[in-house]
C-alpha cells in the first residue's frame, strides 16, 4: 500500500474537522437562526419561520444594500474583465510587461482600509482632487456625498481588484507557446483576432475560475465601503453606499438588542444569491477544454 | 481600416492606459510615504509638496495613538500563527486528496470547494454567538480567562482552509509521482516522507498559499472588528480605522499617514520580495 494511502485519514482529518466544525456546521446553524427571532445567547429564541425574509424584502434600506451588492457584482465584474481582456491583447508583447503586471497587482496587497483613508483624504470637499479641478476652472465635486459615494466606491473597487485578474490571466497566457502566435501572424490575424482565437480559448479555464472567484468575492464586499465612508459618521456608512455585508454588520453591532435572526437571514440570502450567480457563471463559461496537441 | 483599429489604435491606447495605471499606483504609494513625513498643516494645505524637514515623530505619535503598538503586535502574532496553521493543516490534506485513488477523495475535494462559495456573511451570526459562548464558557468553567484574539485566530484559520486546500490540491497534482517512490523504498513513514520529500518539492506552491494568507490575515477587517473590537485587542486595520475617525477631531494628519505606512509598507516589501511567485503558484493550482 502506498504511503499516502496509509496516511489518508491522519493527513486529511485535521482540515476536515476544522472545516466541518467551524465553517459548515456554523453555516447550518446560521440557516436555523435565520428562521427565528433571537438576540443572542441568554435570551429567548422564538420561531419565526420565513417572516425574517419577508420583512427583509419589504425593508427599503436592505433593498438598497441588496441592489448595491448586485450592481457591484455585475457592473463591477463586467468592467474588471473588460479591462483585463484589453490588457491581455497588448500585454503579451509590450516592453516591461512583467513590471506592469507586478505594479497593477500591488493594490491587492494593500489594506483596503488604508486605501480608503488615503483616497478619502484626496476626495474630501476641500481635498487635493478638488484643488486640482480648481486649477482647470472646474467646480469642486462632493465625491463622498450621498449621490456620488457609491460610484467612487465601485471605481475604487475596480482599481484595486483588476490587477489580480490581469496577473492571474497573464500568468496562464504566458504558458501558450510563441509559435502559435507566429502562425497566426503569417495568416494575417490582427492582435485582437489573435486574442480572440488563441489567447482567450487557451486561458478559458482560468477565466472560468476567475469569474467565480470574483462573484464570490464581490458579494462579501465590506471594508472598502467602511473605508470610503468613515470620514463622515463613525461606523455607520450612509445608506446609498451600503452593501449587504455592511448592513448585516450594522444590525449585528448596532445599538440595542441585535436582531440576530434578521442578520442571519441576510447571510442566507447572500448564500442563495451567490449560489445562483455561481451556477449562472459556470453555465456561461462552460466550454470544452481546448488543448494544444 | 480593420488593421488600423485592431493592430494600432486599440493596442496603443491600451498600452498608454496601462502605463498611466502603473504610474498612478506608484505615485500613490510614494505620495502616502511623503505625506507621512510632513506636519499636519502641510499635509492639508500643500498635499503635493515635498516635506520641508522630515517629521519622523509622526511615526512615534501614530505609534502611541489609538493603541497602535499593541495593534501592530496583535497583527504580527495573528498573521504569523494563522498563516503557519493554515498551511500546516491544509497541505497534508491537499496532498493525500491529490494523490489518493480512494473513492471518497473526489467528493471530499468538492466538499472543500463548496466552502469557497459560502460567503462569510452566512456564518457571521454564528461566529458572534460562538465568540460570546466560548468567552463565557471558558471564563466561568475552564480557565477563568479567555482572550477573543484566540477565537479570532481560530475562525480566521477555519475560513481560510477551503481556499488553501483548493489551490494546494491543484498544485500537488502537478507534482511528478516518482518523488515519493524513493522515500518509500528507503522505508520512510508517511510523515517523514511528507516533511522531507514532498514539502521541499512543493515549496513554490506552499509559499504561494502562505504568502497569500499572510496578506489576507494582515489586512483582515470584518472578522477583527466583530470578534476582537476592544482597543487592546484590535489589529492594525481596525486601529487605523479608529485613528482615521478620531483624526477628524485631532487633525493629526501626518500621524494618520504614518499609520497608513505602518500598515501598508510591510506588505509591499513582502510583495517585492516574493511577488511574481505568488501569482504563478496560484495559476498552477487553479488551472489543473
Amino acid at each position: 500500500m502506498k504511503t499516502y494511502e496509509r496516511a489518508f485519514w491522519p493527513f486529511l482529518l485535521p482540515a476536515l474537522l476544522v472545516y466541518t466544525l467551524l465553517f459548515v456546521a456554523p453555516s447550518l446553524f446560521g440557516i436555523w437562526v435565520s428562521l427565528t427571532r433571537w438576540s443572542g445567547p441568554g435570551s429567548e429564541m422564538t420561531w419565526r419561520g420565513l417572516d425574517n425574509y419577508v420583512a427583509l424584502l419589504h425593508n427599503e434600506v436592505f433593498a438598497t444594500a441588496f441592489t448595491n451588492t448586485f450592481v457591484m457584482a455585475i457592473v463591477g465584474g463586467g468592467l474588471i474583465f473588460a479591462i483585463t481582456f484589453l490588457a491581455m491583447v497588448v500585454l503579451r508583447q509590450l516592453k516591461g510587461r512583467a513590471f506592469i503586471r507586478a505594479v497593477v497587482f500591488l493594490p491587492m496587497v494593500i489594506s483596503i482600509i488604508a486605501i480608503g483613508a488615503a483616497v478619502g483624504f484626496l476626495l474630501n470637499p476641500e481635498g487635493a482632487v478638488n484643488t486640482v479641478l480648481g486649477w482647470f476652472g472646474l467646480d469642486p465635486q462632493p465625491w463622498l456625498g450621498p449621490e456620488m459615494v457609491f460610484r467612487c466606491i465601485v471605481g475604487g473597487l475596480i482599481w484595486s481588484s483588476t490587477g489580480f485578474y490581469v496577473a492571474l490571466m497573464m500568468s496562464a497566457a504566458d504558458a501558450i507557446p510563441a509559435h502559435v502566435y507566429e502562425d497566426a501572424q503569417l495568416i494575417g490575424a490582427t492582435k485582437w483576432e489573435q486574442f480572440r482565437h488563441i489567447t482567450l480559448p487557451l486561458t478559458w479555464d482560468v477565466f472560468a475560475v476567475s469569474a467565480v472567484l470574483w462573484v464570490v468575492g464581490s458579494l462579501k464586499i465590506f471594508d472598502i465601503v467602511l473605508a470610503f465612508t468613515t470620514a463622515g459618521t463613525a461606523a455607520a456608512p450612509p445608506i446609498p453606499a451600503r452593501t449587504i455585508a455592511v448592513q448585516q454588520y450594522i444590525v449585528v453591532k448596532g445599538a440595542g438588542l441585535p436582531e440576530l435572526g434578521s442578520a442571519a437571514a441576510m447571510g442566507v440570502m447572500t448564500l442563495l444569491v451567490t449560489a445562483v450567480l455561481i451556477v449562472l457563471t459556470r453555465r456561461i463559461t462552460r466550454r470544452d477544454r481546448v488543448e494544444l496537441s | 481600416m480593420r488593421r488600423l483599429i485592431g493592430d494600432i489604435l486599440l493596442p496603443r491606447a491600451t498600452a498608454v492606459a496601462l502605463w498611466a495605471w502603473v504610474a498612478f499606483n506608484l505615485a500613490l504609494i510614494a505620495w502616502v510615504g511623503i505625506q507621512s513625513l510632513k506636519d499636519s498643516r502641510d499635509v492639508w494645505l500643500h498635499p503635493f509638496a515635498l516635506p520641508t524637514t522630515p517629521r519622523w515623530d509622526n511615526f512615534s505619535s501614530a505609534w502611541q495613538a489609538a493603541e497602535f503598538s499593541s495593534a501592530a503586535l496583535n497583527s504580527v502574532v495573528l498573521t504569523a500563527f494563522g498563516a503557519v496553521l493554515i498551511v500546516a493543516i491544509s497541505a497534508p490534506a491537499a496532498y493525500v486528496l491529490a494523490r489518493s485513488s480512494r473513492r471518497v477523495a473526489a467528493p471530499t475535494i468538492s466538499y472543500f470547494a463548496m466552502g469557497l462559495s459560502i460567503p462569510i456573511q452566512t456564518i457571521l451570526v454564528p461566529i458572534v454567538v460562538v465568540k460570546l459562548s466560548v468567552y463565557t464558557f471558558m471564563e466561568d468553567w475552564v480557565t477563568g480567562w479567555w482572550d477573543n484574539r484566540i477565537t479570532l485566530l481560530v475562525f480566521q484559520v477555519a475560513l481560510s482552509v477551503p481556499f488553501a486546500v483548493f489551490v494546494l490540491t491543484g498544485y500537488m497534482r502537478s507534482l511528478p509521482h516518482e518523488i515519493e517512490e524513493a522515500a518509500e523504498i528507503d522505508g520512510a513513514g508517511p510523515l517523514r516522507a511528507f516533511v522531507q520529500v514532498i514539502m521541499p518539492v512543493a515549496r513554490p506552491g506552499l509559499t504561494t498559499v502562505f504568502v497569500l494568507n499572510v496578506m489576507g490575515l494582515w489586512n483582515e477587517t470584518l472578522l477583527a472588528l466583530l470578534i476582537a473590537p476592544l482597543p487592546e485587542e484590535r489589529n492594525l486595520p481596525a486601529a487605523l480605522l479608529g485613528l482615521y475617525s478620531s483624526m477628524q477631531y485631532s487633525s493629526d494628519w501626518g500621524g494618520m499617514f504614518a499609520g497608513i505606512v505602518i500598515l501598508v509598507y510591510p506588505m509591499i516589501v513582502l510583495y517585492i520580495w516574493l511577488g511574481r511567485r505568488i501569482v504563478d503558484g496560484m495559476t498552477a493550482g487553479i488551472s489543473r
